[in-house]
């Protein structure tokens, strides 16, 4: 018994000191004195996690805006209420779905990318090298890709959900016969720019910075095998679906839930 | 001031969770030399080369390089002793994202302001030292192991350091990288009036290019001397090391019980 | 540091991209408009009950957009709830003073709107008048309430 609470304890400081390194991590990262060479870094890694991951983005965003509208009118048409599609479509895109499914598509697609690629660096010694030269891995690193993730994210959430309506108005108004003025009227009356859309930005600025953070913080971390790089990849993309999603109920409890 | 060794390590203990590493390690560097640190696999030579680095953190001892103690120095000057070091590592660790002349030009962009066209002719020339200048367009993945390295090494000496690290230069070469690598770290060691600390356990290699030798075992200096009186020291476990014979005071055996009763043993079988 | 003006290219209008996405969320989706404040009058209109109106509603003449809710608030003088107008600039001056102000349902389950319709009254509401005639949003509870003790006392 004594053994089993021992071990629990010991658990707890693993996963304290793990955080608390995280934390410095960021920090240390996160303070890089951008200069033009940095700008460039960062511009580099804008394509890499953000361009390439424009094309699924995109695709999941229409698919999804699609079922909704689909799904949605068959719900709404039993209650006469079909024109209050338009309005469905958009609210659950802009204030979940495109925060949500984006952060957990980039975490797949870019988050694991970014671990591998840090690991590989890491397994090859580049980083040690760089530090022998002189030069903070931190800074030319991690920093750059920290960045990228945290503008590129927000970025593909509003492309999600461009796609998204437009993908709503597809099925809804020219395959299932919604009326385009209700459409776009009914979103235009519910929807509000602070509070829906701007909401859901924050969120997705969130979710960028902790799906980044756990990615290059895996990449940086994790032990320089084969094994390690495959294990820490894993475990990106299982801590940042987790995370996006337990703090997807928080962001909403506290935006949406009415404690105010 | 000049006879004084470059490098100093007094004595150095180093352990890593609970194995212990190194427990009193002395070691002088003369300068203007190639010093070849010896000794078998998994004795921790690496991890020596990472403390003189300053990347790791000994737990009692220093390490003196020119004077300073390096791990007694605040970061930004440890990254200003780092100018004057170049470490070629095991796997050559260039920057996979950047062509062979962006590797070599590296150090030079980060350290100095030199304009482009300086840039370029000093990187030229390392890499003519190092006979890759033709290769200069290519990406470190289309090099083969030998020619990484020897980017590794013009990156090395991109600053014209005062010291060159060289951690197992030669594992996984072949006789004729190998032999090219020992004629570069010589040749250089002489041109530039570098000091050259080689960590290796190709004993005829780094025999053939070191002026003075240490042997490392169980965490600490078996022997040291010149390439010639190592040869012929009477110590069993030196003449085994350097001899490369198979069993001898480093058993051949990994410790195990007496090899019939282990035979005999039918509890293992079920 | 080797440059690659099509890496630069895409990242330019990704980021292009995602504002004028941003824009087309702000414009399209959630119908803010550019119109100068001086480009609308404000009207108030005192309701017994505004049933789920919120902020932002439409306000419609004949079905047509001419105007939003700005703010609701209780007036503590008659206790009932203010609500505040703003009507396009042009209608200034076209309404008579006694127009009604209704608060309709799209449809059974739709968003509630104000509703105004003219009456015949030859002097014209200016900035800041207030709507006299309104006519409260329906409730579906009280109506129902209503029918079922009309049932009872039959």
């Amino acid at each position: 018994m004594i053994e089993r609470i021992l071990g629990l304890g010991r658990r707890g400081c693993d996963v304290l000191e793990a955080l608390g390194r995280s934390a410095l991590f960021l920090a240390q990262a996160a303070v890089g004195v951008p200069s033009r060479e940095g700008w460039y870094l960062w511009l580099r890694q804008m394509h890499f996690v953000g361009v390439l991951s424009l094309a699924i983005v995109i695709v999941s965003g229409l698919f999804i805006g699609m079922v909704l509208a689909l799904q949605g009118y068959t719900i709404l048409v039993d209650f006469g209420a079909e024109q209050a599609l338009g309005q469905m479509v958009a609210l659950s895109l802009l204030r979940e779905l495109s925060p949500v499914v984006a952060a957990l598509l980039f975490a797949g697609r870019a988050g694991s990318a970014l671990t591998a690629e840090i690991g590989l660096m890491k397994a090859t010694e580049q980083l040690t090298s760089m530090e022998m030269i002189g030069v903070d891995p931190l800074r030319r690193v991690v920093a750059p890709r920290l960045w990228a993730g945290f503008v590129a994210l927000p970025l593909l959430t509003i492309g999600f959900s461009v796609v998204g309506v437009y993908g709503g108005y597809l099925v809804g108004v020219e395959w299932l016969g919604v009326f385009e003025g209700s459409y776009w009227g009914n979103m235009q009356a519910s929807v509000d720019f602070i509070d829906d859309v701007g909401n859901g930005m924050i969120k997705s600025l969130v979710f960028a910075l902790v799906v980044t953070w756990i990615a290059v913080f895996q990449g940086y971390d994790l032990v320089p095998t084969a094994e390690g790089i495959s294990r820490a990849t894993t475990r990106t993309v299982v801590y940042s679906s987790l995370a996006v999603l337990g703090l997807d109920f928080v962001l909403t409890a506290v935006m949406f839930g009415g404690f105010s | 001031m000049i006879d004084s060794p470059l490098v100093e390590v007094k004595g150095l203990h180093f352990s890593r969770g609970e194995k212990t590493i190194f427990s009193g390690v002395e070691l002088q560097i003369p300068r203007g030399r190639i010093t070849a640190i010896m000794g078998p696999s998994g004795t921790g030579k690496t991890t020596l080369l990472k403390l003189i680095g300053g990347q790791l953190v000994p737990d009692v001892g220093r390490v003196l390089i020119d004077g300073h103690d390096v791990h007694a120095l605040s970061r930004k000057a440890l990254f200003g002793l780092r100018r004057r070091m170049g470490m070629l590592f095991q796997s050559g660790a260039l920057f996979s994202d950047l062509s062979v002349f962006e590797n070599v030009a590296f150090p030079l962009r980060v350290h100095t302001d030199l304009p482009e066209a300086m840039v370029r002719d000093l990187v030229l020339m390392k890499l003519q030292a190092v006979g890759l200048r033709g290769a200069r367009e290519l990406m470190p993945s289309e090099l083969s192991g030998g020619m990484a390295r020897r980017v590794a090494l013009a990156r090395a000496i991109a600053l014209d350091p005062d010291l060159v690290l060289y951690d197992e230069p030669f594992v996984g070469q072949d006789p004729i990288s190998k032999g090219v690598l020992v004629q570069l770290i010589k040749k250089l060691n002489q041109a530039l009036g570098l000091t050259s600390v080689v960590v290796s356990h190709d004993i005829p290699e780094a025999l053939s290019i070191a002026d003075y030798v240490y042997v490392i075992a169980d965490g600490e200096v078996m022997a040291h001397g010149t390439p010639t009186s190592l040869d012929v020291d009477q110590d069993p476990r030196v003449s085994q090391f350097v001899h490369g014979e198979p069993d001898g005071p480093v058993p051949f055996h990994y410790p195990a019980p007496e090899f019939y009763r282990d035979i005999l043993n039918q509890e293992g079988r079920s | 540091m080797k440059r690659s003006k099509t890496m630069e290219l895409g990242v330019g209008l990704f980021m292009l991209a995602g504002i004028l996405g941003l824009l087309f969320l702000g414009l399209r989706v959630s119908g803010l408009t550019f119109t100068m404040p001086t480009d609308t009058f404000r009207l108030e209109a005192n309701f017994a009950n505004i049933g789920s109106l919120k902020p932002r509603a439409r306000v419609t003449m004949a079905g047509v957009t001419v105007g939003r809710v700005t703010a609701i608030e209780l007036d503590t003088d008659w206790y009932d709830a203010r609500v505040i107008l703003e009507l396009d600039a042009e209608l200034e001056g076209q309404l008579s003073r006694d127009t009604t102000a209704a608060i309709l349902t799209a449809g059974l389950l739709g968003e509630q709107y104000i509703g105004l319709t003219v009456g015949g009254d030859p002097e014209m509401l200016v900035d800041g008048d207030t709507i006299r005639d309104t006519q409260s949003a329906i409730v579906l509870e009280e109506l129902i309430q209503q029918f079922v003790s009309n049932m009872v006392s039959d």
